[in-house]
Order: C-alpha cells, then structure tokens, then sequence
C-alpha cells in the first residue's frame, strides 16, 4: 500500500516537474489569467455589468416602480463569475490534458511505465492529481481578486458559497481532465487528443441544452447526467451531494478507462 | 533463467513471431541475432511484459511474464528500442525517477543512481537536460535506467545503436561485467557484437528460430571443415603431393597467381573440421626444403552463418551440411 502511495508520489511530482520545463503551460496559464481579469472586471464594474445591473434597480425603485426582487450583487456576481471560469475554463482543459499520456507514448516512455512495476491504476491517478493540482494553481489568483472583489461587499458576504462554487469548478475540472486523460491515451498525436477532449466537451454541452429542452421524465434523468447542470447547482451555492458522486464517478470513469486503455491499447502495434 | 516456449505473436494476420523456443541461463549473455524484422523487438516486448503473446509462455525467474507481471517487472531491467526518455530532465533527475518507480528504497536511490552513471560514463552528464544530450549519450542514459535498481534479469534491445566506435566498445565490456551476477538478453543485428560479448547466439529469421548455440560452435558446426592458406616459394607439386598425403586432408587447391612474386604459389588446404594441422603442414613444407611464406587458418565467421541461416531456408539448426558456397560469396563482398 505504501509502495502505491509511493509510486503515485513519484509520478505526481515527475509530472508537476514537467510543467515548468516546458512553455506551453506557462503560455496556457497566462492567457487563462488575462482572460479572467478581463471578465472579473466587465462583470463586475462592465456597462452590462452586475454593479450596473444594481443601481438600474435602485434606480427603478426611487422612480416608484414597484420593486423588482431582491438582487444580492455579491451572490450575482460569484455566480456569473465562476460559471464564466467554467466555461473558459472548457477551452484551456483539453490543452492541459492532452499531453498527458500522447506524449508518453510519443517520446516511447510508456514502455518504460508499463514495464516497470507500477500499475496503470497509479499511474494514472499519479498524473491527474498532476493535472488537477496545475488547474488549481490557475485558478487560485483569480479567487484571490474575486475575493478582494468580494470582501467590499456589504452587507459582507459568507465564504460558504464563494467556496462550494469554486469547489464545483475543480470537480468540473477534474472530470473533464479524467475523461480528456482516457482519450490523450488512445492516441500518439496531442493535436488529436486536443481535438477530440473539445468534441467531448461540446457533447457535455449538447447533453445539458438537450436537458433543458426535453420535458418530463427523460429530461430530468438527463439533467441529473449532467456536468454542467451539477456544476450550476453548485455556483448558485446548491450543494448536493448527487453532484458530488456524479462529478467522482466521472472521475473514476476516466481513470478506469485510462488505466484499461493503456492495459489493452499498447498492445496494438506500435 | 529465462524461459521461453513456444512463444507466438501474431498482429491481425501478420506473424510476427512464430513458436519461439529458447532460454537463457542464469549469469550468461544470451545473444537475440536477426535481420531486421525478425521479431526481435516483439520477443523482448514479450518478455518485459509490454505485449502479451498469442500463444505459448515466456518465464523470467521462474515468473510467467503474463500472469505475474509484477513480479517479472520488479526483476527486469529493459532498454527498449527506442530509449525511454523524458527530455525535459536532467540525468540525474530522471534517473532518480526510475529508481523510485522500480521500487528502490530512498536511502539506496542516491548511490544507484551514481553507480549506473559510473557504469554508463555519465557523471559529467549529471546536470545536463535530455534534451541536449546527443543520440550516443541518450542511449547510454537509457542503459543507465536498465541497470539502475540492479535487476537479476536485464533485457536489452539493440543497445549499441547509435554510438561511436568507441562508446560501442564500453557499452560492450559494461554489459560483459554485468553477467555472471545478472541475466542478459541483448538483441542486436551486428555479428560481431555478439561474437565479442555472448556466451550464447539465438538467430531468428523470419519469426523463428534458426538455430541457438555459443559463437564458436555455431561456426564450426556450420562450416564442417577447417581450411588453410598457404603462400610458398618453390616446386608447388612437391608441396602439393607432400599435403596431400597428410593426415585429414581433404583436398589441396592451388589458387591463382595474382599479386604473387615469381615463384611463389598459393595453395588452400582443406581438412577435416577440428584438426590443428598448422604444425604438420609448416613441418612437412619446411623440412622439403619449401619455403612458406603465409600460413594462415580460414575460419568461418558468424557473418557466414547467420547469412547461410537466414538466406537459405533449407538450413535448420540440426543442419550440418557445409554451407553452400554463395553464402561466403556473398560475406566477402560485403
């Protein structure tokens, strides 16, 4: 048991090593946080933004129009802000994922993982936690000015939902690497493995707007299918524990599906 | 050590190698020879583990590769074709990497991973990026992760490609000091390789084995006879009918008079296979008052047995028919 916790350790840390040997990490983490700071800005302080947004309603009221319902700017603005992290956050997943296993088998490596004694299971699991540790500390800045954003709010603001959001943003992530490792694993090329984690994604797309438009039933059994249906629930502060088994079981879906892929798959020709 | 029987591998209906039956002692170099595409690669893959066969089982320290994988893997050093390497490390650092995914214990990971860059020639290398090696010393990092937890079995495939005449030489006496503690498997296209550095030979051709022996036996088995030629000044009947009547001789030819000095002649002698017979022919030459000038014994070399096995299908391993003469043709152009 020690020796896995081991060999997940030395695969973790090989794999964290190996984002700042190389550029394009850097390159995709920089526009990741310029494109963050733009939005935190337009959100908030934006002519369409959600300060705006408050002081048309003030307005509207003063005027003796009847008053709209009670806005919480703080609670709107996480909301918006951290469901565009999730979808910006869609467009930098596939890039931070499809290296991760393309290039081991590009750069022959892989026979040195299979064949040495550690199970797939490690490391696969060793890499995500990699890839998911890298996401966070993208992520991580962006809290910091969101909270800053925040802490001028009155009346002041719990942590609790500014937290689960951000906690549903990970797990979001973390699904979304797992499911974009099982792919990067079927393939040589990272361009493709790229490619096809962003198809999946539009899929995950797809699914939600087809939830949301079919009716009954099917829609709701769907819905509950959903990653980004579960990952609203949880940026308007919902916690539900449906979500979090579904965002783990998609987790270990994609470990499962790499761990086998790279069980079987290697023994294509080569 | 390594057992292998019947081993077959078959990509959708290509036959990659075909019921493959050979092992390795415990402490020898095994030598994998073949043309390219025999199914070396897909063996070694075998054996470390990396492809399951189709049919038949391949044991590494009494382990079937297959169903105890890790148990083979804790005791296999493998350097695939193409060294596996992570160009973004350093040396050091990757090393360092191998040795925890291999399962050696913190305190010794330091000192293996010197010993192997000792071993390897690549302690100026220490700090160096991959990347920035050249192909010569990739390939040496990449024996360096083979041997760096001191496995029982080292499994290697091609290890010389790439290097200079000189690192060649190193990697050889490198691999020659590892046996005796360790089981090696090399495979290599290069005969003189495995005549330097392999207790014993396994050919392949074409997905199965040809024949499996040392280097020596493999020669004079194959070859049948010993041949001597000779350079004398004088009578050349007299020195024709002298040998021909020596013991085990089985034929005396005179060979064309090409770049000879006058009368000088040059004769070959063939006889039967395992006879010394340099003494007598001097002997007999010299005390009829012959001079000779050249003396020289013909042996055959790997080169003219593995293209005799891996040219003509005729010839199997219990073959001990001389080779056919096209065969040492052929070697001598190339």
């Amino acid at each position: 048991m020690t020796l896995i916790l081991k060999n997940i350790l030395a695969i973790y840390q090989r794999e964290l090593q190996s984002y700042f040997a190389s550029p394009l990490p850097y390159v995709i983490a920089a526009v990741f946080w310029l494109l963050g700071g733009f939005f935190l800005v337009a959100i908030l302080l934006g002519p369409q933004g959600i300060l705006a947004q408050a002081a048309m309603a003030d307005q509207a009221v003063q005027m003796g129009m009847p008053p709209s319902p009670p806005f919480d700017v703080a609670y709107e603005f996480n909301k918006a802000y951290v469901g565009l992290l999730g979808s910006l956050s869609m467009f930098v997943l596939p890039m931070l994922s499809m290296g991760l296993y393309a290039d081991e088998r590009k750069q022959g490596t892989l026979e040195l993982l299979a064949t040495s004694p550690v199970t797939n299971w490690a490391v696969a699991l060793g890499k995500l936690m990699a890839v998911v540790s890298f996401y966070i500390a993208m992520v991580l800045p962006l809290m910091v000015c969101q909270a800053v954003a925040l802490d001028a709010a009155t009346p002041p603001t719990g942590s609790g939902v500014f937290l689960l959001s951000h906690l549903g943003l990970v797990l979001m992530a973390a699904s979304v690497l797992a499911l974009g490792m099982f792919i990067s694993s079927l393939t040589e090329s990272t361009v493709l493995a790229a490619i096809m984690t962003f198809a999946l994604i539009l899929m995950l797309w797809l699914v939600d707007a087809i939830a949301q438009g079919l009716p009954g039933v099917l829609g709701q059994a769907i819905a509950h299918l959903s990653l980004l249906k579960h990952f609203t629930d949880f940026t308007e502060g919902i916690f539900d524990t449906g979500g979090l088994v579904l965002f783990l079981s998609f987790i270990v879906l994609g470990l499962y599906l790499t761990a086998q892929s790279i069980e079987t798959l290697r023994f294509q020709r080569s | 050590m390594i057992e292998v029987e019947h081993l077959s591998k078959t990509y959708g209906s290509t036959t990659a190698i075909q019921d493959i039956t050979f092992e390795a002692r415990p402490g020898e170099i095994l030598g994998f020879l073949g043309p390219n595409g025999a199914g070396k690669t897909t063996t070694m893959r075998i054996l470390a583990g990396y492809l399951p066969a189709s049919e038949g089982t391949a044991r590494v320290a009494g382990y079937d590769v297959h169903s105890d994988s890790m148990a083979v893997r804790q005791r296999i050093g493998y350097l695939p074709e193409s060294p596996p390497l992570y160009p973004e490390m350093t040396v050091q650092g990757f090393l360092t990497f191998v040795a925890k995914i291999k399962g050696v214990s913190s305190e010794l990971r330091q000192r293996r991973a010197d010993i192997a860059m000792d071993h390897c020639g690549l302690l100026d290398k220490r700090k160096v990026l991959i990347r920035k090696l050249s192909k010569g010393y990739r390939q040496r990092v990449g024996i360096a992760q083979a041997i760096i937890h001191d496995p029982p079995v080292i499994i290697l495939d091609e290890p010389t490609v790439g290097l200079d005449p000189r690192q060649i030489n190193e990697v050889r006496q490198l691999i020659k000091g590892l046996a005796g503690s360790h089981t090696i498997i090399l495979s290599t296209h290069i005969l003189p390789e495995v005549s330097m550095t392999c207790d014993r030979v396994t050919i392949i051709n074409r997905g199965q084995v040809v024949a499996t022996d040392t280097p020596d036996n493999l020669t004079t088995r194959l070859w049948g006879e010993s041949a001597y030629e000779l350079e004398i000044k004088g009578d050349v009947d007299t020195a024709q009918h002298l040998l021909n009547g020596l013991a085990a001789v089985r034929q005396v030819t005179l060979l064309g008079p090409e770049h000879l000095p006058q009368h000088h002649h040059r004769l070959r002698v063939s006889a039967e296979a395992d006879r010394a017979l340099g003494g007598a022919i001097a002997t007999a030459l010299v005390s009829a008052g012959l001079e000779l000038h050249e003396l020289r014994r013909q042996q055959a070399t790997l080169e003219d047995v593995f293209l005799n096995l891996t040219t003509t299908e005729t010839l199997t391993s219990t073959s001990t028919e001389p080779p056919i003469a096209e065969a040492s043709i052929e070697t001598q152009e190339a």
